[in-house]
């Protein structure tokens, strides 16, 4: 559908709403992948879903429906559904009516045409690159290059009415070289963007030279992480950043706003037109804005819903689906050098709370750990860690150049004195 | 449905693809969650598509769409038959299926009650109520409740003749309670999980006593005092065995994963290709059995997306490793003739690819009561429920905690724990196992969202054990 026909088919939902509260809700999704591992194609796909989400309220109680059934002529039997859904509904005492009318909303550009095409044959390129060089290399590739493309458009009874679309180019590559392995995830909104020889180069060499790890030496230790691993970590710092929760004196965060929460060096924030691009709206139709969560090492707001904002005297707050650590300059091999003795470490791998109140986590090394002593850099074998990152990032030392992890930009962090 | 099938079949043949097949679905979920005493979600959805695989010169193509129409049948053949083919050539592999009879029929799960049947005031009246028991005490700060019904219809069709159909109904309760005291916060919940079930399935469950019981014991965990760090002798509940079987053996099995398939997303297992047969994985008490044709697991759908029909077999007997889970393209590369039906996806818009059977580790055929395996110990914990799990990519060296602990001295169970965690390396763990309660206290458990694949897909499954006994086990901290 077209963004004029979106646009129309959610205002028309709204118009045959008989009850006082309603926002409508249409998505589309495509995503286009090639998958491959141990240097074959295993996968080869191009998916489309559309979906219309409906939420009516009554000024007391609400109800939701979602269908994949589009078609203006079944308007009327889907609001029937719902209004009758809504009529077993109880009252809700934290209702909240959808966002106020005028709400303003950022520019936010993260389409690129030639992606939204989902064209197959550069994501095939890709993969056959990989293939044919890990193959060169006596190694195994598996991995992924993939497109997506997303709209929605949303109406709200309060009289707001919203679109945006976004495009992403994903390539992911492990590259298994006997004992040694590595791994790169770049994600851009457009796939030109996308340096897929230069990471398939990198990954193949850096594989290779992780060959034949010995056993890591368990003590503190100089830490550096690269960007993937930064944002494994920041993750959870972001799933603790709940307001409501924090004040139910569940996560970390608890009684601890506007207080040092890490090194002065750290910051997470939000910029909608950065390198990761925002989401402009939340489900209703609430604008989203720039954010500072955490200002060097200081808390400074939380993620609060409307009815948390409302009872607690506070703004309301969304997640606008980016976020950002800013660095300095810098590789995380750049890092390295700045300390006589540490550990690099490529990412970690199934991360856990074990303690959500101290946002204590747990996890494993995986695709890539070297000890970097007096010049020389040799691989260590992979390791579980108990680590709290808020300890982490109280350890900074040294920041690199920031790079795209999934909806987030991080930088390569050097971390004095890690047990490990 | 049957009806869209063929015509995608008509379609994909007369594209002249070597192999292609269609699953055509049409999906209900009904789902409701009180947070405190609030009815915070009530989502009701319906989706319907299909989802149409070809193989082109060697190479598959997957395409699929909502909508449940010629057009985007057709949209969705003409996609899957066009990727198909720009990717035949480009590397120097071409997919080979292991052979499969044609089958025709249908399959429905057991369903007593029909959830959808029940009338929502019902069900929120329960959830309700189940709230209020749980925040009747002031030390409980934050709960959940809630319940979730799914109905799946699906027909599957190949261009080698096959029709079948499956109409599946799973059911879910859960409760959480947070429990806050001295700054510290600790959660209980109800963990049985979901099952190929009916409404009965959560009358059976006794929500409201549940209620109390999680309660109460989130109250206890956070009051408790921390647990012991060092190695001792465990006694795990068939809840908390479901996830660590799930971990350590159920991925551990898959073929794919051996193959190298998932090294990029969830990883390799350290079981080769050539270890069926003869590798130890475990005690010799210890058996674990696949079963895709158990009337309650989730996993139990008749024929799985190969239309491969579900099977029954041994990964473990007698602690030696003897099979892995596989798919019609993995089976003849793991040196099997034929599959054994692991092939399932999340949905009609995902390629589908090895997932974990059912499967349970077998109780003691002799009367042993978990008292028994308790009365063995000199120092250790009994633990039920899941808590934190992680695993390395390759499942060898994980840590897991558990919702609920127990401290055990002396051959008895004393008070309760808070903060524990166990690690192993998976064959050490099973092969540490010297005692298994008997089929009275066998729990079964149900995922709903095993994730795996990329783009990243949920798969259901049904685990279970009795409570079993494990020596010598590291305690607070894990392995390295």
């Amino acid at each position: 559908m077209t963004r004029g026909e979106m646009l129309d088919f959610v205002q028309r939902v709204l118009d045959a709403v008989p009850v006082e509260h309603a926002v409508a809700e249409l998505g589309e999704e495509r995503s286009a992948s090639v998958r491959f591992g141990r240097n074959a194609i295993t996968q080869n796909v191009d998916t489309f879903r559309r979906e219309l989400r409906l939420w009516i309220g009554d000024g007391s109680r609400k109800t939701e429906y979602r269908t994949h059934r589009i078609d203006t002529a079944a308007i009327q039997d889907m609001v029937r559904e719902a209004v009758a859904r809504l009529r077993n509904s109880p009252p809700d005492p934290e209702y909240v009516p959808p966002a106020d009318g005028g709400q303003i909303y950022r520019t936010v550009d993260a389409w690129d045409e030639s992606t939204g095409g989902i064209d197959p044959g550069p994501r095939m390129d890709a993969a056959a690159s990989a293939v044919s060089a890990a193959e060169a290399a006596g190694a195994e590739a598996a991995g992924i290059s993939r497109m997506d493309s997303s709209r929605r458009a949303l109406a709200t009874s309060t009289g707001n009415l919203c679109f945006h679309e976004a495009t992403a180019g994903i390539f992911q590559l492990t590259v298994l070289a006997g004992s040694g392995s590595s791994y790169r995830s770049t994600v851009s909104k457009a796939w030109s963007a996308i340096p897929v020889r230069r990471i398939v180069d990198e990954v193949v060499a850096e594989a290779l030279s992780a060959r034949n790890p010995a056993d890591s030496q368990p003590g503190e230790i100089d830490v550096v992480l690269e960007p993937q691993a930064v944002a494994d970590l920041v993750s959870f710092v972001l799933y603790s950043l709940n307001a409501r929760e924090s004040d139910e004196g569940l996560t970390v965060f608890t009684g601890r706003e506007g207080s040092r929460v890490a090194s002065e060096r750290f910051t997470l924030e939000s910029d909608m037109n950065g390198e990761v691009p925002g989401t402009p709206f939340d489900r209703d139709g609430f604008a989203a804005d720039d954010q500072v969560w955490i200002e060097s090492g200081v808390l400074r707001t939380m993620m609060r819903d409307r009815f948390w904002a409302g009872k607690t005297g506070l703004p309301a707050v969304v997640s606008p689906g980016c976020f950002s650590v800013p660095g300095g300059e810098g590789t995380a091999a750049d890092l390295a050098a700045q300390s006589r003795r540490c550990l690099r470490i490529r990412r970690f791998w199934y991360i856990r709370f074990v303690d959500q109140k101290t946002l204590t986590l747990t996890g494993m090394t995986r695709d890539g750990v070297f000890l970097c002593e007096n010049g020389s850099v040799t691989p260590v074998k992979d390791f579980r860690w108990n680590w709290k990152p808020l300890e982490l990032f109280s350890r900074i030392e040294a920041l690199g150049t920031p790079e795209r992890k999934g909806f987030m930009t991080v930088p390569p962090m050097l971390l004095r004195s890690i047990p490990v | 449905m049957r009806e869209l099938a063929a015509f995608a079949i008509s379609e994909l043949a007369s594209s002249g693809v070597e192999y292609g097949d269609a699953r055509v679905e049409d999906r209900a979920v009904e789902s409701m969650t009180f947070r405190g005493m609030r009815l915070e979600d009530a989502v009701d959805s319906t989706s319907e598509g299909i989802g149409v695989r070809a193989i082109v010169n060697g190479c598959w193509g997957f395409a699929s769409s909502t909508g449940l129409d010629r057009e985007a049948v057709s949209t969705a053949v003409e996609r899957a038959v066009r990727i198909a083919a720009s990717g035949a050539g480009r590397t120097g592999s071409r997919v080979r299926l292991s052979a499969q009879t044609p089958r025709m029929g249908s399959y429905s799960s057991p369903c007593i009650e029909d959830p959808f049947g029940v009338d929502k005031s019902e069900k929120m009246g329960l959830l309700e109520e189940c709230s209020r028991i749980m925040n009747s005490d002031s030390a409980i700060t934050s709960t959940y409740a809630q319940l979730y019904s799914e109905r799946i219809d699906r027909v599957f069709a190949s261009t080698e003749g096959t029709l079948v159909e499956s109409h599946l109904i799973h059911t879910q309760p859960f409760l959480q309670a947070f429990a806050v005291h001295g700054g510290d916060a600790q959660s209980r919940s109800l963990q049985t999980g979901a099952r190929a079930a009916g409404w009965e399935w959560i009358r059976e469950n006794d929500l409201l006593a549940a209620s109390e019981r999680v309660r109460d014991e989130a109250i206890e965990k956070v009051m408790a005092p921390e647990g012991p760090s060092g190695v001792m002798d465990l006694v795990l509940d068939g809840l908390n065995l479901s996830l660590t079987m799930h971990e350590s053996v159920g991925h551990a099995t898959e073929s794919d994963r051996a193959l190298g398939w998932e090294a990029n997303m969830a990883g390799r297992t350290f079981v080769r290709l050539s270890d069926p047969g003869s590798l130890r994985y475990g005690s010799d008490i210890v058996n674990f059995t696949a079963d895709n044709t158990m009337p309650i697991g989730l996993a139990s759908w008749g024929w799985d997306d190969d239309g491969t029909p579900c099977q029954k077999w041994h990964t473990v007997r007698n602690g030696i490793f003897q099979e892995f889970g596989t798919v019609r393209e993995t089976a003849l590369l793991v040196g099997r003739d034929a599959s054994r039906g692991c092939c399932r996806a999340q949905d009609f818009g995902f390629f589908p690819i090895n997932r974990q059977p059912n499967f349970y580790l077998e109780p003691s055929l002799e009367p042993v009561t978990p008292d028994d395996l308790i009365s063995g110990i000199a120092r250790g914990i009994f633990i039920q429920g899941r808590g934190s799990f992680s695993i390395d990519q390759n499942r060898v060296n994980f840590q897991f905690g558990g919702d609920f602990f127990r401290e055990i001295r002396d051959g008895k169970l004393g008070g309760p724990l808070k903060k524990v965690l166990y690690g192993a390396r998976t064959t050490e763990f099973w092969g540490a196992c010297d005692g298994i309660a008997d089929a009275r206290f066998f729990q079964p458990m149900g995922l709903l969202t095993c994730g795996k694949g990329e783009p990243m897909q949920g798969a259901r499954m049904t685990h279970g054990a009795s409570p079993a006994r494990f020596r010598g086990i590291t305690v607070g901290g894990g392995v390295r």
